[in-house]
């Protein structure tokens, strides 16, 4: 019934809305585009029987690092589809795509300290652990846990997809004018990530 | 680009460093000094100056930055011998970009590529270029050139993905999918394809073709392992095969994906399609909408032969009884719902029966009953079920009650269900009140019964039984319905914010409270609520239709103003930099993304609600500057007169529209922004499920923006009329604008009463007719607005025109004047007298007087101003040596009554308003609350209130846990009661202030008039006295031409004509 499969441009209305309905902050549309545009296999949403979405997983791969990971950047659940499994079953799609597609080596996420459901569906159903805590990471001032999960790397077939640049990004930039466009496409980043 | 950095039109990039630094802290001052030095050293470099004017325009100054690049890109053009870097490109692009010049940014490297042919670098700048502009021909070519240079998969894509937008978003036709699929066969022949998007992409432009054969055939070739994910590939598998009409092993392929995914639904309906050889989930234009997507799968009644089709359903029966037995996983749906849709297709197939159905109902409850989805996932299958049989089901519902879960939650949830399950066959709606009135009760009591199950739950947690308040809150509002009984009204309100105190994030109950607040007539306690909401981003586009609408038509424009402001911010930044972001998809090599992202740009812009939005922006700016017309003027210049608007209006029939409102989450009451079931009597249906209103919906926001779009140039062209009527009869030969404006006017007029259902000389006998009382204010039926902005108009257009009116009626032309006024004074007293206070009734006939005197009152206002400006002969309009003639002292006669009559009315309006607002506040709180009192075993209102008050003494921490407790603490009534009294206040003070500018407009205008009076005696006097006394013509001349001043000639005037009086046998 819960259809989980990739996001499309589309689905970002009712992913919005689904956001505004599950969490307390809000991000920005540009950075939703920014997964879609760059990452458009880790974005998956559940849809439910009568083709309502009821949650969604954001995910992206760290572009500046010379390790290959991952990262989960927002996850939601509609209050009424909660306690159904939509949750673990997102994470393991974007995961799948992740270690498939982009041959990570590792995920990792934030979340709030207070969010006690949240912390137990990672660490006892997904497996991630406490890498860090990260001093008020939310803008309200919340403190975060980074967290982590390994996965199994490189050993699938990581595809040809990229000639050059890092192991996860595209290639570099062929407009260089300033590094200015990639912060201004992640502006918000921090304080308004989020998962739970 | 980092190598470029190096040196940089021919520049050190020690020098240039500081200056990226500055900008990029911005301190644009300290970029601006360094960018200073470095021009002093190299005057002539294009890159200092691209610097410079992008500080500048960092800074706001736009038309020296827009110079300095100008500049800089001339003497890139000049001097061929500095290499054309991409460095000093990038940056001219920034900046034109952000001057909204991307014509000048595409313009610099088109010369560049012409100068370098062969720069890969300054190739993909231009092909950036071209895609900010949305140029996919272009596009197309420069990709094409950059493949041709050095033969790489992705720029072959480039071009391919720019040829797909031509036929997506462009007019291209199907010979271009021809031309792609060879691009493609070409390079597949002679490199292969190495990326999985470049195969998807090949795919579909087969798929386009209906060439789903060949399709399948490469997938299932080498190239098929490029899609890593199994699933991914069996799906593109399942939809050819269907598609190319092969379901059998579509079917076969489905079913190994429910055996890898059980859970997928989609999946499962593709291989009942296929079993069933049913194609219709496939077709193109099949129904898909995330945001209002249908319940129930369209689908043909099977062509098969019964046998077979006996034979396909066991097979299906067959498989979801194995995929049931195979998944442990508790959570798992799929396979048991699907049962459900196979008995809906034997149904549907003359085959099935209403037992079965029900059955199969009551095996999927006892499993999932207990699930907040239940009631959504089995909703289209009791829209086939027989209303005797939906009782039946409901009887079974009900039997359940007596064995309950033994899990709390589980039974909480199911009985839930069951209430969500009455609710949504109807059957809730239909018993009599009081039995309806016990209902809610026994929801409230439940809510109050459960509330310890939520005692450890954090916060932001959704608490167990919160749904049964918003159902509490749909019964309380029929019962209103029913009754019209205010308390079952109040009792809603007080229900919600009840659960609000217990926990503030539930915006369930916050749209339903910003929608009864708003029925009630307190908009501004609704926009706080709305507020709460936190709207953000695409957000303001699928939710906002909650609050806009009522906005449109309150006295709360500094909110309006931002609610507008912030949603065309939204929308008009994101098509600015949506272009941008494109790029990230090329250089990412998502190419079936740069479609979807480029089509949903489209979406967007043909928003209706952006329409919208844009019209009443400048609706709003035209109300609030009414009272000035030289304000006004200002706005009408920056509306271009208005002539763009009247282009939309002339287009909006041909124009595609996109529907992105999110009604869902809206109450039963009223389903979408056109409806409000509460402001028409009891029908006695339950209007569960919601109707769809998308057609007629659609119809009607062609309408209404059609009609709005004209008012600023009908307004642009009154304000002329009536001053042109004037001017004329002093400057003979300025008739020619004036009967230009005359027929233009006339026109519009002629439009305006069609939109209404009539021709005009129809339209002017309604207008009359009901004026003069023959006829009633009933047939302006629900347009009340429009026609009386009609007559104000017709008014305008009347005074400047030769044609009379009404041919067969004399007189009526000077008479419209009279007309509106009475119009405007009869409609506005009506509507006085009806509203009574907010403690007897919702006020739903304010926003129509707030219509009325920030509408068609201050229009009529501006033309008044007009006469009055272009009459009299003081100020800049003074008028040499002019003397009044008769049409401008008619002219001036109507305006004097009509201030008048206008004045007095606004006064009443004021006085009204004062009467609500000086009420005693504790005497209005009392009234609300003594609506609910009642005890217990009473009928009528205040029962479900008197649940939760009595819930307050039994909290204790230990049941309830100590947030609850806490937050409970806080909870009051009178505080409710209050804060709607207050709200009250604040709108209607609001409103206050808008008369009250009125009245001070329209009586500063009188004053003129009267001071201007001794002019016009100074103009009139001489001429009379030539004429009939030529002594007192003389002496006039003799005496005072040269010396006194115009005081002193009214009192020679005065005196004069008294002595002559005096003189007279």
């Amino acid at each position: 019934m819960v259809c989980i499969r990739k996001a499309t441009m589309d689905d970002l209305l009712a992913m919005q809305a689904c956001n505004l309905l599950c969490l307390p902050e809000n991000y920005q549309m540009k950075y939703f585009f920014y997964h879609i545009l760059s990452w458009p296999h880790l974005l998956h949403v559940a849809e439910d029987y009568n083709g309502r979405i009821v949650g969604y997983v954001l995910a992206k791969m760290e572009e500046e690092s010379s390790e290959c990971k991952g990262h989960i950047t927002s996850l939601a659940v509609l209050r009424t589809h909660r306690k159904l499994g939509i949750a673990t079953k997102l994470m393991t799609a974007a995961q799948t795509a992740m270690e498939q597609v982009f041959g990570a080596e590792y995920v990792s996420l934030h979340v709030r300290k207070s969010n006690r459901a949240a912390f137990n569906l990672y660490t006892e159903t997904l497996g991630y652990k406490i890498h860090d805590v990260e001093a008020k990471y939310y803008a309200d001032g919340e403190d975060a846990y980074d967290m982590r999960k390994q996965l199994k790397g490189k050993e699938s077939h990581h595809h040809h997809h990229h000639h050059g640049g890092g192991c996860c990004s595209g290639d570099p930039r062929p407009m260089g004018a300033r590094p200015e466009s990639k912060s201004e496409a992640k502006a918000g980043t921090k304080a308004e990530s989020k998962t739970g | 680009m980092a190598s470029k950095f190096g040196l940089a039109g021919g520049i050190p990039e020690r020098r240039v460093r500081p200056i990226w630094d500055a900008i990029d802290s911005r301190q644009f001052k300290n970029a601006l000094k360094h960018s200073t030095s470095l021009l002093a050293k190299c005057p002539n470099s294009p890159y200092a100056l691209a610097l410079k004017s992008l500080i500048l325009e960092r800074m706001g100054k736009s038309d020296e930055a827009l110079s300095v690049c100008l500049n800089a890109k001339d003497l890139l053009y000049k001097n061929d011998s500095l290499l054309m870097d991409d460095l000093t490109l990038s940056t001219l692009q920034i900046v034109f970009q952000r001057l909204d010049r991307l014509d000048l940014a595409t313009g610099c490297y088109e010369y560049a590529c012409s100068k370098f042919p062969s720069n890969l670098d300054l190739m993909m700048g231009l092909f950036n270029c071209y895609v900010r502009e949305y140029s996919f021909v272009k596009q197309q070519q420069t990709a094409i050139k950059m493949y041709k240079l050095v033969g790489e998969e992705r720029f072959l894509l480039w071009a391919v993905c720019s040829i797909q937008l031509q036929v997506f978003c462009g007019n291209g036709g199907e010979k271009l999918a021809m031309l792609a699929e060879g691009l493609l066969k070409k390079h597949v022949a002679s490199h292969s394809l190495h990326e999985p998007e470049a195969l998807i992409v090949y795919i579909s432009i087969l798929e386009q073709q209906a060439r789903y054969g060949d399709a399948l055939e490469i997938l299932s070739g080498k190239l098929g392992s490029l899609l890593i994910i199994e699933v991914d590939k069996l799906r593109i598998q399942g939809k050819l095969l269907a598609r190319s009409g092969d379901y059998a092993t579509g079917a076969d392929i489905y079913e190994k994906i429910l055996e890898l995914c059980p859970d997928d639904w989609e999946c499962f309906l593709h291989y009942l399609g296929c079993l069933l050889e049913d194609g219709s989930s496939w077709s193109n234009g099949v129904h898909n909408d995330p945001i209002n997507p249908q319940k129930s799968v369209d689908c043909k009644v099977s062509q098969l032969p019964d046998e077979v089709f006996h034979s396909r359903i066991s097979t299906s029966l067959a498989f979801v009884k194995k995929l049931q037995a195979d998944t442990s996983d508790d959570f798992i749906r799929c396979p048991y719902l699907a049962i459900l849709e196979i008995e809906r297709r034997k149904k549907l197939h003359g085959k099935g029966n209403d037992d079965d159905i029900v059955e199969a109902l009551m095996l999927y409850f006892l499993k999932f009953g207990h699930l907040a989805s239940f009631s959504s996932d089995v909703e289209a299958f009791l829209q086939v079920l027989t209303p005797d049989k939906k009782m039946e089901f409901l009887a079974k519902l009900m039997k359940t009650l007596d064995s309950p879960a033994t899990v709390p939650t589980k039974a909480l949830g199911q009985s839930i269900t069951i209430f969500k399950i009455q609710e949504l066959t109807g059957n809730l709606y239909k018993l009599p009140v009081l039995e309806l009135e016990s209902c809610a009760v026994q929801m409230v009591k439940m809510y109050c019964k459960s509330l310890p199950l939520s005692k450890d739950l954090d916060p932001q947690e959704s608490m167990h039984g919160e749904e049964l308040l918003s159902m509490v809150c749909n019964v309380l509002v029929q019962l209103f319905w029913r009754t019209r009984h205010l308390g079952y009204f109040i009792e809603a309100i007080m229900v919600l914010e009840f659960g609000l105190t217990i926990r503030r994030y539930i915006w369930q109950y916050k749209i339903l409270l910003l929608h009864l607040y708003s029925h009630l007539g307190v908009i501004s306690l609704a926009y706080e609520w709305y507020k709460s909401l936190d709207m953000k981003n695409i957000l303001m586009e699928t939710v906002s239709h909650h609050i806009l609408p009522q906005m449109l038509v309150s006295p709360l424009w500094g909110d309006l103003n931002n609610l507008l402001k912030d949603y065309l911010k939204f929308m008009d930044d994101h098509f600015r930099e949506s272009a941008d972001l494109t790029f990230l998809a090329y250089r990412h090599r998502n190419y079936s993304k740069v479609i979807e992202f480029v089509q949903f740009k489209e979406r967007l812009q043909r928003s209706n609600q952006y329409l919208v939005a844009r019209v009443e922006t400048s609706v709003l700016q035209l109300k609030q500057k009414a009272d000035n017309i030289e304000e006004e003027e200002d706005v009408l210049k920056n509306l271009n007169s208005g002539v763009h608007f009247v282009e939309l209006s002339n287009e909006i029939g041909s124009k595609t529209l996109t529907f992105n409102e999110d009604f869902h989450s809206r109450p039963w009451w009223t389903p979408t922004t056109e409806k409000n079931y509460l402001l028409g009597p009891f029908e006695g249906l339950s209007y569960c499920p919601k109707e769809n209103l998308t057609k007629e919906r659609e119809e009607n926001v062609r309408r209404v923006v059609e009609k709005k779009s004209l008012l600023p140039r009908m307004i642009y062209l009154s304000i002329h009329s009536a001053s042109a009527s004037l001017k004329e009869s002093v400057e003979e030969n300025g008739s020619k604008s004036g009967s230009k404006i005359s027929s233009e006017l006339k026109f519009l007029l002629e439009h305006h009463a069609k939109m209404l259902g009539y021709s005009l000389s129809d339209a002017v006998e309604v207008v009359m007719g009901v004026s003069s009382g023959v006829k009633s204010f009933e047939a302006f039926g629900s347009d009340e607005i429009d026609w009386i902005n009609f007559a104000v108009f017709l008014n305008a257009w009347n005074l400047n025109s030769h044609e009379p009116l009404q041919p067969d009626r004399d007189q009526c032309g000077r008479g419209i004047w009279h007309v509106v006024d009475t119009l405007l004074v009869k409609y506005i007293s009506e509507k006085i007298k009806s509203m009574e206070s907010l403690v007897c009734s919702p006020r739903v006939d304010l926003p129509i007087l707030v219509q009325l005197v920030t509408e068609p009152l201050a229009w009529h206002g501006l033309v008044i101003q007009s006469c009055v400006r272009s009459s009299l002969p003081s100020g800049k309009k003074k008028k040499k040596g002019g003397s009044m003639d008769q049409h401008s002292s008619l002219v001036l006669n109507g305006v004097r009554d009509s201030i008048q009559s206008l004045c007095d009315i606004l006064k009443e309006v004021a006085k009204w308003i004062r009467g609500q607002i000086d009420r005693p506040e504790d005497e209005s709180v009392e009234n609300i609350l003594s609506s609910l009192r009642k005890k217990e075993q009473d009928e009528g209102p205040g029962r479900v209130f008197h649940v939760l008050e009595s819930l307050i003494p039994s909290i204790n921490e230990a049941e309830h846990g100590g947030r609850i407790c806490q937050e409970l603490k806080t909870w009051s009534a009178l505080d409710v009661a209050r804060k709607i009294v207050t709200g009250d206040s604040t709108l209607l003070s609001q409103f206050l202030n808008i008369c009250e500018s009125k009245i001070k407009s329209f009586q500063a205008l009188k004053q003129q008039i009267s001071s201007d009076i001794k002019c016009v005696l100074l103009n009139v006097f001489p001429l009379i006295s030539r004429h009939f006394v030529p002594a007192l013509g003389a002496a006039y001349d003799l005496e005072l031409l040269p010396y006194l001043s115009a005081t002193e000639r009214v009192e020679w005037i005065v005196q004069a004509l008294h002595r002559w009086t005096r003189s007279l046998p």
